[in-house]
């Protein structure tokens, strides 16, 4: 696609300088390791790969998720949204998980979204987790906004942190936003946010590798199978 | 009173069954065990269907469907044979069994089929874990916001001061239950656990969170949409088809007080021990002569616990025998091979009569090696109701032709 | 203002079997005459759990409940006002109270709280 980039200077957002997140390893109940690292931009085809087939899945809200997954990722991709980032979790480089989300300013973060590819194995947990360590600890923000799209989210989130009610305005529009603060991130971390680093170079070359994708059959069945969790 | 054997057994996949309603589960297990029976009867000397028992419990809550098993026999096109549906809490299945058992015995039927399931995934985790505490005292426990598995924490605590259980003996049945799932293609669960990653390594907060304290998340059966079927008739009937027919040996039921603190020694389930006793009695068998059980383990204590009540271990040394793997396949006694409600999932009208069809297959010796309990002669089950306030236990018997 | 503790016991007026709740006829001899009973003084802890995965109507993060006797032998179920149960052990002195244990249609309903005692 032909760019015109002087156009867009006038279209691209503003993007706020952002540290990297560290990557980090977690076993998981299986023994497997997840690596979680953070998404390159052109990482974003390749990812978008496996949110497409979660699009027809019904079940526990998976097709509104990943609609709008797919949107932001696309959108970080084409330079319109203001600072945003992804994280992924890799089992044997297979990409399991995607959260994102931006900063709304330099201090308050907006939540994006969590999508778990593979199930029972708290890899949403995980991957929300290591949302908020990477606003409140590395990005350094005081808060982070997160509204819940799905019911597990919401017994996830707003109950298990638990999360601060407000009457501040979501983007994803809904309902208001609930609060991460990093008093509240703080008193969770010891039960929440796990993993080690550095991830050893064996784990951490496989991660970098060539992201490898389940095929769409197995992603749905993992996902809305008779085995689902 | 007749001997009553089972001549068909059937059981569909268990797990989330979204595309299913309870009456398709229903009838699709139905099917099963009686084109398991009519294969089993080249003489064509089955007489037709007498009754249809339907072991559900919440279809009235959670499917706004009552009258059940009305609905079965319509579907399975069997009237005018005699229906009805039996709720006994999770322990319907074997409820609805019992009640077979006894029509026959009784020489008043002479062919029964009997159906357990249930759909429990259709609603969040919150509203089917409101549907199962609605067990417990309505006045007394049910409105402090008491669920089954924090009646299993308090059990728990206690059966670890009294008796040492440990973490430890616990994680041995979350370990050899899943593991024995990955074998089931008809577990809910098809995962093994990881020690490291459930216990050993500090991610396991995480992953193995605390649930019900002292239990984790690992130490509780998964939440099912499932169901189960048998066939049953007279021993003297069965003798007649080319299938081994499994005897219902011995069978015992028994009761206790609705709430843990008014038994006098809460950590005793008495119902399991009388349950257990009766059906050895009847059967003319003692525990050491089972080969293969199929226990209650909807918390990991509770397989440990019921171990002991029903004779395979004293008190205080069921944890001990899990963990140096003396119930695993090809130890002293396997139990829960098929992974018990732990990994087959625990869709509660359907497990009493699921587990029942588990041993069916291994006294038959139709699994395969992995799975199978060589020469596998007498089986138990027993199925839990409320915290162990009904129990049901069955001593099944492979009768050589 | 503190609530009285609104719980009946039962004590069977044969052979003084205390019940909670109640029964048509006695645990111990069926007998069906029984004497009506408050709960007095404090209690112990017998057992106690925290409940993470709560049902429907609550919307905490966690429970914590357990069964206490009181001096008077009358065992009942209640919540347990601590934060953690590494606050608790069996057997530990622990003071009743009637408050607030759910909110059901807008309304409080009420129920026994347990607190230890220092």
């Amino acid at each position: 696609m032909a760019v015109d980039m002087e156009l867009e200077a006038v279209l691209r957002p503003i993007q706020y300088p952002m540290v990297p997140y560290p990557p980090k390893v977690i076993t998981l109940a299986n023994g497997k390791k997840m690596v979680i690292r953070q998404a390159m931009r052109e990482d974003v085809p390749a990812i978008l790969k496996s949110v497409h087939p979660c699009l027809f899945i019904e079940r526990d809200y998976y097709d509104i998720v990943s609609a709008r997954l797919y949107g932001e990722l696309l959108a970080w991709y084409r330079y319109r949204v203001k600072s945003e980032y992804c994280l992924m979790g890799q089992v044997d480089g297979y990409l399991v998980g995607v959260v994102n989300g931006r900063l709304e300013d330099e201090k308050v973060g907006m939540s994006y979204h969590t999508l778990a590819i593979d199930r029972g194995l708290r890899i949403g947990s995980h991957l929300f987790a290591a949302k908020m360590e990477y606003h409140i600890e590395y990005l350094n923000q005081d808060a982070v906004l997160i509204v819940a799209e799905s019911p597990i989210g919401f017994r996830r989130w707003m109950v298990e942190y638990p999360l601060e009610a407000t009457k501040i305005p979501h983007e994803l529009g809904g309902g208001d936003s609930y609060r991460l603060t990093r008093e509240i991130y703080l008193k969770a971390k010891p039960r929440l946010v796990v993993g080690d680093r550095p991830v050893p170079q064996d784990l951490m070359d496989e991660a970098m590798a060539d992201i490898k994708f389940a095929d769409d059959n197995t992603i749905r069945e993992r996902i809305a199978g008779l085995k689902g969790r | 009173m007749r001997d009553v054997a089972i001549i068909g057994a059937g059981m569909i996949p268990f797990g989330r069954r979204d595309e299913d309603t309870l009456m398709e589960m229903l009838a699709y297990a139905a099917l099963k065990a009686l084109d398991d029976a009519a294969q089993s009867d080249t003489g064509h000397v089955l007489p037709p269907i007498d009754a249809v028992y339907v072991a559900n419990m919440g279809g009235g809550m959670l499917q706004r469907q009552t009258a059940i098993a009305s609905s079965l026999v319509d579907r399975l096109s069997l009237m005018p044979a005699a229906a009805e549906t039996i709720e006994n809490g999770p322990a319907s299945g074997a409820s609805a069994v019992k009640n077979g058992l006894l029509a026959i015995a009784s020489g008043y039927y002479d062919c029964v089929l009997v159906v357990g399931g249930e759909k429990m995934r259709e609603v969040t985790g919150w509203r089917a874990t409101d549907f199962v505490a609605t067990m417990t005292h309505p006045q007394a426990e049910y409105p402090y916001g008491i669920t089954l598995p924090g009646m299993a924490g308090m059990f728990t605590r206690l059966y670890m001061e009294q008796y040492g259980v440990t973490r430890e003996h616990l994680l041995a049945i979350s370990l050899k239950n899943q593991e024995m799932g990955t074998l089931n293609p008809y577990a809910h669960v098809e995962m093994a656990l990881d020690r490291d990653g459930i216990f050993d390594s500090p991610h396991s907060i995480v992953n193995n969170p605390v649930t019900a304290d002292p239990l984790h998340l690992y130490d509780l059966c998964p939440v099912s949409d499932g169901a189960a079927a048998i066939v049953l008739c007279s021993l003297e009937l069965a003798k007649k088809l080319s299938k081994p027919p499994v005897l219902i040996a011995g069978f015992g039921q028994a009761t206790d007080t609705q709430t843990l603190q008014e038994r006098e020694d809460p950590t005793d389930l008495k119902a399991v021990t009388i349950a257990a006793q009766k059906a050895f009695a009847m059967a003319n068998l003692t525990p050491a002569d089972i080969h293969v059980a199929e226990l209650h383990d909807a918390f990991t204590i509770l397989e440990i616990a019921e171990s002991e009540h029903v004779g395979f271990f004293p008190k205080g040394e069921g944890g001990k025998a899990a963990l140096a793997g003396k119930t695993r396949l090809g130890g002293q006694i396997p139990i829960n091979v098929s992974g018990g409600l732990k990994a087959r999932g625990h869709p509660v009208g359907a497990t009493g009569v699921a587990q029942l069809v588990d041993i069916v297959w291994q006294l038959r010796h139709e699994l395969p090696a992995n799975r199978q309990v060589q020469g596998a002669k007498n089986g138990l089950t027993v199925n839990f109701g409320g915290f162990g306030n009904n129990v049901l236990a069955f001593v099944l018997k492979r009768v050589e032709q | 203002m503190k609530k009285e503790i609104a719980i009946t016991a039962y004590k069977c007026k044969q052979c003084g079997k205390i019940h909670y709740p109640y029964h048509d006829r006695c645990l111990v001899c069926k007998g069906r005459e029984f004497e009506k009973m408050k709960p007095e003084g404090d209690a112990h802890l017998l057992t106690y759990t925290a409940i993470f995965n709560l049902p429907w109507g609550f919307d905490q993060r966690f429970l914590i409940i357990g069964v206490a006797e009181f001096e008077n032998h009358v065992k009942a179920m209640g919540q347990i006002k601590v934060d953690s149960v590494d606050q608790l052990k069996t057997g530990m002195k622990v003071r009743p109270s009637w408050e607030p244990i759910r909110v059901q249609y807008g309304e409080n309903v009420y129920g026994l709280k347990f607190e230890p005692i220092e």
